[in-house]
């Protein structure tokens, strides 16, 4: 049977959406009897997490070497190719997040295999096998075969359905990858302080944006007030973020993220292609606008024509009665 | 200090994409450009010459029009430019592509490649971390800052929400993120030396990298972007309009 490897990464005592969603996928996978899946993570790994793991993964392989402990490009391509080749897995699939699609193309090289990066659906059952990745900003999308084996993937968040499988018992196995001294050549000087909380906005469920129309930086509280109450990640406009109003971090779009949530509000977003080519994924798209012409409107699901400071605040007023009620 | 910097010509943001009646090619408005990421690449090249001396050369793999964005990069103020000459560059994957980019910086000197961090077309985001294992070298992705002393490279990552400061000898490769600086526009002068430059041409025999492009991954068709319903709009005033709304997204959607 053949093997696909899920690379999963984790932080603190959680495992990341991105890494989640493609556990279920595999354990989906795995209990169709098509593939043998195994789960492999480096650093530290608590207990409360090794145990959410083990029902997530028919095996999990934990290399637990002092040179993985944090991430290093050289490190991680090392270690997991390194496995691959040994158990000849099939395929290799992790994240399309920045850690993901950083260091796989290493392994892919050293593997000497195909990648085929940022898909956002699996053919599982055509032969052969196929993946749907976006191209041009999601102008179009293609669908990509892989004559090499083994083949290594990376998937765009919110892209697999998370349903949590049952009844899973893994295995859990220890190894150490033993990579010859000078495999890793950077150096972690210091890693900067996440904001509390904050999901990022390539893995977010719900994302509330703005755009010029918000007029002024202090004016984000609007959005930021309606995403604190839903839970939501802020994201703004690449005019915004250039105006110093947002962090280039919160920057949607081309030369900023791609993101995918199930449920993209704009508010004051006229919808400039650099800007679409960044969310046109999102599931559900609610744009409030002024102008009744605004493109952002042709990538809408639901459009609100009116004033963002009037439509905004009774949005989140609206939300709050509704939480109160229960 | 040699630095070479990747590039690859792109079309136009804005231009047109349609997929071919045959499903298996598209059609793409002819306006091109220097991919966006990789102008933040040629900009730092310039600044960390004008800081420690040295050359800056430009290199892009693509079809004869790819000159024009090697003119681009010299206005700008790059040294020296070769273009790899290649019709079905198109057809390579990222595989494919890192392995010719890297047979032609074997010919080359260097103490810094710098890339943009992913092409706009494909979107693959896969090769300068491919060449730099094709030449064991050490890569730094994602960077917002970068700062050379003592043969030693510090920059700083954007790889996820949080940045990281890494340290690397050199030689070594760094893929360019929006944000590490402010791209120049070309001056007059520049420009009409880019109109009168030279700029040599090199075929993959050149080279010696095989010609036959033996893609691990294929394309087999292109599929439209899924289309949305055409935008519901929710009348009313604001009051009115924003209780709906969120009546919509809990009872109906069910994504709050």
């Amino acid at each position: 049977m053949d093997t696909i490897i899920i690379f999963v990464e984790t932080k603190g005592d959680e495992v990341r959406k991105a890494s989640m969603e493609l556990l279920c996928e595999g354990a989906r996978l795995s209990a169709g009897g098509k593939f043998a899946v195994e789960a492999v993570c480096f650093g530290a790994l608590t207990e409360a997490l090794k145990d959410k793991l083990l029902t997530l993964t028919p095996k999990l392989v934990h290399f637990t070497d002092a040179s993985l402990a944090s991430y290093s490009p050289q490190g991680y391509a090392h270690a997991l190719s390194g496995y691959a080749r040994e158990i000849e897995a099939k395929m290799i699939i992790a994240g399309a997040t920045g850690i993901g699609r950083d260091f796989l193309p290493r392994a892919a090289v050293i593997l000497d295999a195909g990648m085929i990066s940022d898909v956002t659906a699996a053919n599982w059952d055509n032969d052969p096998l196929t993946f749907i990745r976006p191209q041009f900003g999601g102008k179009v999308f293609a669908e990509v075969s892989f004559s090499a084996s083994p083949v290594v993937v990376t998937v765009r968040p919110n892209s697999f359905a998370m349903e949590m499988p049952e009844g899973v018992q893994g295995e859990y196995v220890e190894r150490s990858a033993g990579l010859p001294e000078g495999t890793i050549r950077t150096r972690l000087i210091r890693r900067g302080e996440a904001k509390p909380g904050a999901v990022d906005l390539t893995e977010a469920d719900l994302i509330v944006a703005g755009g010029r129309g918000l007029k002024a930086a202090e004016n984000f509280k609007l959005i930021e007030d309606l995403a604190a109450l839903i839970g939501a990640t802020v994201g703004a406009t690449r005019s915004v973020v250039d105006a110093k109003w947002r962090d280039q971090a919160d920057q949607v779009g081309k030369s900023g993220k791609t993101v995918s949530p199930k449920l993209y509000i704009c508010a004051g977003i006229s919808g400039a292609i650099h800007h679409i080519m960044g969310m046109d994924t999102s599931k559900v798209i609610v744009a409030i606008n002024r102008d009744p012409n605004a493109i952002i409107f042709n990538y809408a699901n639901y459009g609100i024509v009116g004033d963002l400071f009037d439509v905004l605040p009774a949005m989140t007023e609206e939300i709050r009665k509704r939480k109160e009620k229960g | 200090m040699n630095i070479v910097v990747l590039i690859k010509q792109v079309p136009d943001p804005e231009a047109l994409v349609e997929i071919a009646a045959s499903g298996k090619d598209l059609n793409i408005e002819p306006k091109f450009a220097i991919n966006l990421f990789d102008e933040f690449a040629i900009e730092e090249a310039l600044r960390l010459k004008e800081k420690h001396g040295g050359t800056v050369k430009v290199i892009c793999l693509g079809g004869p029009k790819a000159i024009e964005a090697l003119r681009t990069a010299i206005a700008m103020g790059a040294d020296e430019a070769a273009l790899i000459e290649d019709g079905s560059f198109a057809a390579r994957d990222g595989y494919d592509t890192a392995l010719v980019l890297s047979g032609a910086l074997k010919k080359e000197t260097f103490d810094i490649i710098l890339c943009g961090r992913q092409a706009i077309d494909a979107d693959r985001g896969e090769v300068p971390q491919m060449v730099a294992e094709f030449l064991g070298l050490p890569h730094v992705g994602v960077i917002v800052k970068l700062d050379i002393a003592d043969g030693k490279a510090t920059a700083e990552s954007a790889l996820e929400g949080v940045p990281e400061v890494v340290e690397v000898g050199l030689p070594a490769i760094f893929t360019a993120q929006k944000g590490l600086n402010e791209p120049r526009v070309p001056l007059i002068t520049g420009v009409m030396k880019a109109m009168k430059v030279q700029i040599p041409r090199f075929t993959l025999e050149d080279l010696g990298v095989p010609k036959d492009v033996q893609p691990k991954t294929t394309i087999l068709r292109y599929l439209p972007r899924k289309k949305r319903p055409a935008v519901q709009f929710i009348e009313g005033e604001p009051a009115q309009a924003a209780a709906e709304i969120v009546r919509v997204l809990v009872d109906v959607e069910r994504v709050i």
